[in-house]
């Protein structure tokens, strides 16, 4: 069975994951000095999750008018699992299971940035009862 | 130089360039071609022009392009990537080799970064000025060369083909024992080496891992230097592994993700191969050039005959589209994750082959000179021979490279 039951159920938990990243006045500050746009088009069930530098409104649930400067391509259940650290990032890069389009340099500015993501996304997964 | 079709380059682009020019011009061009004429490659890999030029390499950061400036690299786009390795290919193909593929155990890293590769090992490389650390691609061995480098084809998962060098996990250290070919380029004078072993025989040589090891570890020693008809200034050798034990962290993957990696890995330094040979037919191209236009025979110079005159532009025409497909194969696959490995392996194949082609008609139209040690075509015909065969034969990577088809 999919973890995530709808995009709407999805959007809720992965939205409010970043959203609660970005009340983290340090983190968001790192991200918007990294400047960059990032764009996760899931499927199953499909949804875009847009992160913007943009000091208004960072996380965007939806279609966004704007080019990504990194765009990563995976499934909900990927998705869920990534989180939970249940797939490994290199591994799920190597066998195509998360695709990735951006320079290099780019991707790997952010990743140190998931930490904070790694730490918190337990706990949302709980309160929206997914584990 | 050429001109450049591609009107959006920037002026760090443009920057990158004329510096990169300026560092093959000077110091790769004469260094190659005084160390070609060593004739003992153990004393090749003693003279201080090598170690001078690597010293400068790393000093401009030439060994950091693959890797990104958040991590200490030079941290170049994809197509200031492609600009560099054109010219450092200029300047004298086989330094330019030897310098990109010292990155590579960094780069295997910069796929799996954990803080301790980053630390021991990422870290250091980049912030290395005086060429003390030095990696090198080990995964030919004396019985595979080529089928180690066709993912994703049938005969990767052949249980019955497999490779020689084996690590086993043992508590908490590999334990890695076997031999790589004498083509381990950087091989005798290397610091690190991006290994590539076998683990689960069972699945062929999709069963394997790739490792980071430093080559000091006791149980590793290494074979004499390569003596080769060209690329002499590029150090080969062999490397055995006799119970060397590493920590389990540097082991970057395993079976699960192995035949990805060599993807990625083979992508990654075919599209590289592409951009140096292109840079080596170039430089070929250009000596011809001016020759044609100095050389009188028959009471007129030889650009004015009009069989050089056609021979000329198919050496132009070539080289441009070498460039062509060299750069968007390069741009493509360091952007995306997986890449597209049979363009990398289309822009290699097709460029080496127009550098074996190029130089050879360099050196007819060079005439009896083009075989004297005096002029330096013969060096970049003997140099581009070697492209047909090195990072996987062309006849092989074009049958993996059918497979995606």
């Amino acid at each position: 069975m999919a973890v995530f039951g709808s995009t709407d159920d999805m959007y809720e938990v992965l939205g409010n994951l970043w959203k609660e990243l970005f009340k983290d006045k340090e983190w968001a500050s790192k991200f918007r000095e990294s400047n960059l746009t990032i764009k996760f088009t899931i499927d199953s069930p499909s949804g875009e999750i847009w992160l913007l530098p943009d000091k208004e409104e960072s996380v965007v649930c939806g279609k966004v008018d704007r080019k990504p400067d990194i765009e990563m391509f995976l499934k909900g259940d990927d998705c869920h699992k990534f989180w939970m650290k249940e797939l490994n990032l290199p591994l799920a890069l190597a066998t195509g299971k998360i695709k990735a389009k951006g320079p290099v340099n780019k991707i790997l500015k952010f990743l140190p940035m998931l930490k904070s993501a790694y730490e918190m996304y337990p706990k949302i997964a709980r309160e929206h009862k997914i584990i | 130089m050429y001109e450049e079709l591609n009107m959006e380059l920037t002026d760090e682009h443009n920057m990158i360039k004329e510096e990169a020019h300026k560092f093959a011009k000077e110091v790769l061009r004469p260094a190659g071609l005084e160390l070609d004429k060593i004739y003992d490659p153990k004393e090749m890999i003693k003279s201080p022009v090598l170690w001078e030029t690597l010293k400068k390499a790393y000093e401009l950061k030439y060994h950091t392009v693959l890797l990104p400036d958040s991590l200490g690299g030079a941290g170049v786009d994809p197509l200031g990537a492609h600009i560099i390795f054109e010219e450092l290919g200029w300047g004298s193909v086989d330094l330019a080799i030897s310098i990109s593929v010292s990155s590579l155990p960094a780069f295997g890293i910069l796929m799996v970064p954990t803080d301790r590769l980053l630390e021991e090992v990422l870290f250091p490389f980049c912030n290395d000025k005086d060429a003390s650390i030095i990696g090198c691609w080990a995964i030919t061995e004396p019985d595979h060369g080529s089928d180690t480098l066709c993912p994703y084809t049938p005969q990767f998962h052949n249980s019955e083909i497999k490779g020689q060098c084996k690590a086993t996990l043992d508590g908490d250290e590999w334990v890695i024992n076997g031999q790589k070919s004498a083509w381990v380029s950087n091989g005798t004078i290397a610091t690190h080496a991006l290994l590539f072993v076998n683990i689960d025989p069972a699945q062929g040589m999709a069963g394997g891992g790739i490792c980071i090891v430093p080559l000091s570890s006791a149980g590793v020693s290494k074979g004499a230097p390569l003596n080769k008809m060209g690329q002499r200034a590029l150090n080969q050798g062999e490397i055995f592994f006799d119970n060397v034990r590493i920590p389990e962290e540097y082991m970057l993957v395993g079976p699960d993700a192995y035949e990805g990696m060599v993807d990625i890995v083979l992508a990654t330094a075919n599209a590289a191969m592409g951009a140096f040979f292109t840079g080596l037919a170039r430089a070929a191209y250009e000596e011809a050039l001016e020759y044609s236009k100095q050389r009188v025979q028959g009471g007129k110079i030889l650009f004015e005959h009009e069989l050089i005159k056609h021979k000329l532009f198919e050496m132009f025409m070539n080289i441009e589209a070498a460039r062509a497909i060299s750069r968007s194969a390069m741009v493509y696959n360091y952007t995306n994750i997986p890449p597209k490995v049979e363009y990398s392996i289309a822009s290699k194949v097709f460029c080496t082959n127009v550098a074996y082609k190029v130089t050879s008609n360099a050196l007819q139209i060079f005439g009896g000179y083009g075989l004297a040690k005096e002029y330096p075509i013969e060096k970049f015909f003997r140099d581009a021979r070697a492209g047909l065969i090195e990072d996987g034969s062309n006849d092989s990577l074009m049958l993996t490279g059918a497979h995606h088809l």
